[in-house]
Order: structure tokens, then sequence, then C-alpha cells
């Protein structure tokens, strides 16, 4: 939209941010339900897949030389067909940043502040958002830059304090229930937040230098998907795959077991800290991508204006997205992976298959 | 960028943080927090929970001159839930509570023996709770009572009995202090079974609700730690004594320091004082049936002495070592005979070891493990190694 850039650094903190926002709250519990004791392993497997999706996304992102997703797909399929394209993604970024919204909103409702109405928790989180998208790519590139080294002294910092707690057995016996488990249970992974990586093709036209971009993406996806496992197999060392897959929040839950010396306890907040740096991070590169998207669609100069009146829209959308949280597991569990896999992959792949069609024509 | 230049800009700005910048929602001050540290479960002959929560009385606590008031205050009520009851007690109580400091829960003799599975789901799904109490079984006095006494010398008595777990657990090993997702992961899981640390109400509890009580120096009521309850799934089914707590502890590998006494050849004893002990099981199957190896190791000091014994010799020390092998090795087949024989509770364990060690076997016995449970053989190796002898290079009363 507007002439910023980005570092190739700051590209790789986004997508280590992107990759662990929500995903730390809502993963382990199905991960360990279905996984039991070896989802770790499944979590592994699943970092394996996002490198192959990333060399994949790369490639849309070096053939669109420059253009964000909806640019390119205006310009492979032209303004009607591309911009019909172009709503579903749009519209699959709309509703991903809104439950997003809502995950943090129920966490807080859940666990710290049980009486205060939703609507509040996602206003006041939302204007923090609009505030750091009105600034564009380079303030939050610049923010990442500032949390990141307070997201990885609080995981050392939870990582030590836990050591005291884990046990070993829990992690026995190694592949008890076979392969399959381990396999069906990546799935998760790559649901959430893998395939929701597509988003980020709306910012990677912005980072400076193409090549190192593209390596940032890669390595950003190897460190944030290490994230993920370090917190999976931390809870399962510690509660055992039946108490983290009956949990609803089993990271907040270990953060309650941290006990040092006796006195420093009750550290849980700590925990809710690294969710809501990441949270934040996750949710404002969407809301970033959504509304530059919606700009670039309409032609419009500037997404500026799309701000407010699309955090309205997304306050309401949050809130009656999903009426409760069994509804919500339901989707999780049973829709959510086949709409990322279209929305997140099979799009990408259509454009793809155009812009090597369009180099092709106009080429020859 | 064009800045849009609006007046009042500052002003505007300044409304807004007044505002956002009043305070929490939720927010509750400390004077209107009744802090509950202990909280008592039972049930009535009906079928509805009685829940006893015990608030400290903070102006007693923090006070350089203290009153004649009493330190804490107990609430009882009823209800068909524990959830219900929680909210039946504002009648009764004029603070609303706040459990996130909870240090202990006790559970009534009724509660536990039908089934402790229904009274623990509150405990773990409220925010409020955190996970760090310990839960425990009153084994002689109905739970009121135990929430009623004015314990010496700590002023709450729940820091009194938490304390005392945690010194029981670390110097005498006879108890296990569990939390309530321990709890809860032992009865889930097929291959385990849970335990808790029993309370013993001793001496009138008339006199131990009194504060009178803690003006003896030698206070007639007390509450003591007792040793270990046995539970099948969530019922309670009996308990252990002080040796077969120890056993317990000892296979599990729950065993930091602790005594062994043994009587000399002719006369008196000797005590050896263990400073590390580690504890290990492994599962194997042998003629289709499965097999535990419990191996234990320990190493300590002699302690006390009382007989006559050259203790300069190594063989003497050799000679100690193999009677507090034998004295670990008794004291873990005493355990067996009660837990697997006669109450039949897996609370070693040993489903979980097998389903470690040998995942194929266990998921044909994962169903019906309580009836092999009983048949498991079990081999114990023990191996002791005193290290020194304290200040005396002999007993002091050796004739020589």
């Amino acid at each position: 939209m507007d002439n910023q850039t980005i570092s190739a650094r700051q590209y790789m903190f986004l997508v280590i941010f992107f990759i662990i926002g929500s995903s730390i709250l809502i993963v382990p519990t199905p991960l360990a339900a279905q996984g039991k004791q070896d989802a770790w392993m499944s979590v592994i497997l699943s970092i394996l897949f996002g490198v192959v999706l990333v060399m994949f996304l790369n490639k849309i992102g070096s053939l669109s030389s420059g253009k964000t997703f909806v640019q390119a797909a205006i310009f492979v399929f032209g303004n009607w067909a591309g911009r019909l394209f172009c709503i579903f993604y749009l519209s699959f970024l709309y509703i991903l940043a809104s439950l997003v919204l809502r995950n943090i909103g129920d966490f807080m409702t859940t666990q710290i502040i049980p009486e205060t109405p939703l609507q509040f928790t996602h206003t006041l989180f939302l204007l923090v958002i609009i505030g750091g998208t009105y600034l564009g790519i380079e303030a939050i590139a610049r923010s990442s830059e500032i949390f990141m080294p307070w997201m990885v002294i609080l995981l050392i910092f939870l990582t030590i304090s836990m050591m005291p707690q884990i046990n070993v057995d829990q992690l026995k016996p190694i592949l008890g229930n076979g392969v399959l488990p381990v396999i069906n249970s990546s799935s998760i992974v790559i649901g959430t937040p893998l395939l929701e990586m597509a988003a980020l093709l709306m910012i990677f036209p912005y980072v400076k230098e193409e090549r190192k971009a593209k390596h940032a993406w890669i390595l950003g996806t190897i460190i944030g998907g290490g994230v993920l496992f370090l917190i999976t197999t931390l809870c399962l060392l510690v509660l055992g795959s039946d108490l983290t897959a009956l949990n609803a929040y089993p990271t907040y839950r270990i953060g309650q077991k941290i006990n040092i010396a006796g006195f420093l306890e009750g550290l849980e907040i700590i925990i809710a800290i690294i969710w809501m740096l990441t949270i934040f991070f996750k949710l404002i590169i969407l809301y970033y991508a959504t509304s530059v998207g919606i700009a670039q669609f309409l032609t419009m100069k500037d997404h500026r204006p799309l701000l407010l009146p699309l955090g309205m829209g997304m306050v309401v959308l949050s809130i009656i997205a999903y009426p409760d949280v069994a509804y919500f597991e339901t989707f999780v569990g049973e829709v959510w992976l086949s709409y990322s896999l279209t929305h997140g992959l099979i799009l990408p792949a259509i454009l793809m298959i155009g812009l090597l069609i369009k180099k092709r024509v106009s080429g020859s | 960028m064009k800045t849009y230049n609006f007046p009042f800009r500052k002003l505007l700005l300044i409304l807004i943080c007044l505002l956002l910048l009043t305070g929490c929602w939720n927010s509750r001050e400390l004077d209107e927090l009744g802090i509950v540290v202990t909280l008592g479960i039972d049930k009535t002959d009906e079928g509805d929970y009685i829940l006893s929560v015990q608030v400290i009385n903070p102006s007693e606590i923090a006070t350089d001159a203290p009153t004649s008031r009493p330190p804490v205050s107990t609430y009882t009520t009823t209800g068909r839930t524990l959830m219900e009851a929680f909210r039946r007690l504002t009648a009764k109580n004029p603070r609303t509570t706040y459990l996130s400091q909870l240090r202990l829960v006790i559970l009534g003799k009724t509660v536990a023996e039908e089934g402790v599975m229904p009274v623990l789901d509150l405990l773990y799904r409220d925010h409020e709770f955190r996970t760090s109490f310990y839960v425990t079984v009153a084994k002689n006095a109905p739970v009121e009572s135990m929430l009623s006494i004015i314990t010496p010398y700590e002023k709450i008595p729940a820091n009194k009995i938490m304390s005392s777990i945690e010194n029981v657990e670390r110097h005498w090993a006879a108890t296990k202090g569990v939390s309530i997702d321990k709890v809860i992961a032992s009865i889930r899981n097929p291959g385990e079974d849970p335990v808790m640390s029993g309370i013993l109400l001793l001496g009138e509890e008339d006199i131990g609700t009194n504060i009178s009580n803690v003006e003896n120096v030698d206070a007639p009521t007390k509450l003591e730690i007792d040793e270990i309850g046995v539970f099948k799934g969530d019922k309670l089914v009996g308990w252990l004594n002080e040796l077969e707590s120890q056993g317990l502890n000892y296979a599990t590998g729950n065993v930091h320091s602790t005594v062994i006494t043994h009587p000399c050849q002719d006369e008196g004893s000797l005590s050896v004082e263990l400073l590390r002990t580690s504890g290990a099981m492994k599962g194997k199957i042998k003629n289709n049936q499965p097999v535990i190896d419990i191996k234990v190791e320990a190493e300590g000091n002699v302690g006390e002495v009382d007989c006559k014994v050259d203790l300069s010799k190594p063989e003497a020390l050799e000679k100690v070592n193999k009677q507090a092998e034998k004295a670990i090795k008794e004291s873990i087949e005493a355990t067996l005979a009660k837990a697997q024989k006669e109450y039949g509770s897996d609370v070693f364990g040993f489903g979980g070891v097998i389903h470690r060690d040998q995942p194929k076997y266990w998921k044909k016995v994962e169903k019906e493990w309580s009836s092999y449970y009983q048949d498991v053989e079990v081999n114990i190796d023990a191996t002791v190694k005193i290290r020194r002898k304290g200040n005396s290079t002999q007993p002091i009363n050796k004739e020589s």
C-alpha cells in the first residue's frame, strides 16, 4: 500500500509470533487427546509439513514479483474473476482474525476476569490493534523486535522453572499406540496455524530482499514450530497426556504449578503475557492483511479509512461467530481443517497455476 | 500521511484515559475478600454435601497486639452440589470467599468412602483454584470439627498441617502429600490408584475449638498427620500404617530421608539415617504373567548406636548395611501384603509400569487390570551403603 519496507529479520519475528499466537492456547489439548503421550512427535511431523508448505508459498511470493496476494489474483484472473477469487481469501482472513480475537477473549473470561463481558475485552484489545495497523507495517515489525526478547526470556523462565516437576515416564511408552495417531493428530497443528500462513502472502512483498525473506520464512516456521513443540512437550511431561487433554488451557495450568523455593508462586500470569504478546501479533498481522487486502480490492489509495469500520464489524463477528465453547471445539475439530485447507492451500495453489500460465503466455 | 487536527484533541485523550484507567471490572479489594485456607467436604446421610470453609481473619494475623479473637473462622453449610453450597455460604460469611490461597482440602470419611471424583470436579474446573493445595482425608472425626481446632505455634491451622505433611515427607517418609492433579490423574489412569494423607484429631473437640486450647504449653487438642489412606478407584478402602507407608514411598522413590531402626545382636538397637534414596520399578513378562522388579538404592549414616558393636571394622558396617536392606525389603513386603493382597489397590502404579515397559501386553490386560493386579509377582532388591558414622568413632557404651 504505502512504500514501507521491513527487513528479513523482522519478517522472521512476525512469522514466529504468527505461528505461536493463539495456537499455544488451543493446540495442546486436542493434540494430547488424539496423540496421547506421542503428541510431541506429531508437532515435529507438522513442522516438516510446514517447511514444505512455506517453500510452496515462497514460490508464489517470488512468482507474483512484488504483488500482494490480492493484487496478484486480480492481475492473473482479471477484474471480475480475480475479485471473486479474492472475496474467498479476504473472508478467510477476516473470519480467522475474529476467531483469534475470540480465543483471547474466551481465555480472559474463563481464567482471569469472568464477569467482564466479552465485548469490552474485545474492544480494548482491538483498539490497540487498530492503532498499530494505522501506523503501518514498519511500526508493527519494529515492535515485534522489541517484544521478541521478552517472549524468549519468559519462555526460558517457564521451561527452567518447570524442570523440577518433569517426569520423563509420562512420555512412555513411545509409539505405544502405533504411528497412526501421531500422523492423524499432526493435522491439528497443520490446520492451526500452519495453513493460516497464507495470510502472510499479504506482507511478503514488503520485505526488502526477496531471497533473504524466503530463508526468514522457513527459519521462522521452524522456530515457531519449535516453540509449539516445547510447550506441548512441557505439558505432557508435567501433566501427562490425560490431564493435558482434560484441561482447557494446559499451558496456564502448568504455569500455576510453578513453585520456586516455596515463595515464588502463582506466576501463571507470566504465561498469559506470552499469549497476549503472540496473539497481539497474530491478530495485527491478520488485521493488517485484511484491511490492506480490502483496500487493494477496492483500489483505494489508503487502507486507513477502513480500519475503524472493519474493527466494529470484527467485534460483532467475534461474538456471534460461535455461541459457546463446545461449538468452538467441534468447529475446530471437524470443520477447521477442511476450511483452512481450501483457503490456505488450494486457493494459493490455483493462484500459482494462474501465475505460471500467465508467465508462460507473456513470455512467449 | 495527513494528520487530523481536531480541537481539544488532548482533552479528549485525557477523557478517554479517565474512562479506561478506573480499574478492573472484576476488581475486588482485599478487605472484601474472605481468604479461604482450608476446605472441608463431607456428605450428609441424605446425600447432600457439607461444605466447611476456614477463612483467615486478616486483622488478627497481621497485628502486633493480638486480641482474644481467633485467627481463623469456620463456616459450614450444605448443598446438593459444592457450587451451590459455596453460594449459600454468602448467607453466613460476610465476605465473598477467595480460593486462590487455598492450602488444604480435607475430605470427610463418608465422601471418601463413597467416591471423591464428584467433589474434585469443581476444584479442578473453577478458575479461582490453583493446584498447589494438598488433598487429605479426615480419619477419626467429622470434617467440621477438624476445621474448628485452633492450633498452637502456627496461627493458621492449614499452614500447620501443610508444613507437617511436608516435614513428614522430607524427614520421616511416612506420608505423602498429594495435589489435586495427582489425585485426578491416578484415578483416571487404569494402571494406578491414588493415596492421600490422613489427618487425626487428638484430644477433646470441645477444648480444641476454644482459643484457650493454645494458652497451654502442651495444647490438649491437636491435629496430627496420620499415615496414608489407600483408595481403589476413587473410593477409600483402607489405611497403611507407618511401616507400610514408608514401604510405599521406598518403592515409588519418594523417600528423601528417613530412619531405619533394627535390634542389635544381643541387646539394644541401632538407627541408620538414610540421606539419599532412589526407587525404580521395571516391568517384565514371565510366562505370560506380569512381573515387577523394584530396585531401591539408599545411602546413609550410622545415626544412633545402643549396642555392643565394633564400628571400626568394615564387616560391622557391612552387617548394618545388610540389616537396613532387610528392613527396607520388609517394609515394602508389608505394603504389598496390605495394598496388593488385602485391598487390591494399585497404589504403586504397577499398571503404569507395565504400560510403559510392556505396551503390547498392557493393551491386552488394560480392561481387566484389577483382576491381574493381585497376582503380579514382585521382586525387591534393596542396596544400602553406610558412608559415615557421625562424630563418634565407637559406641559410647562400648566396653573395652
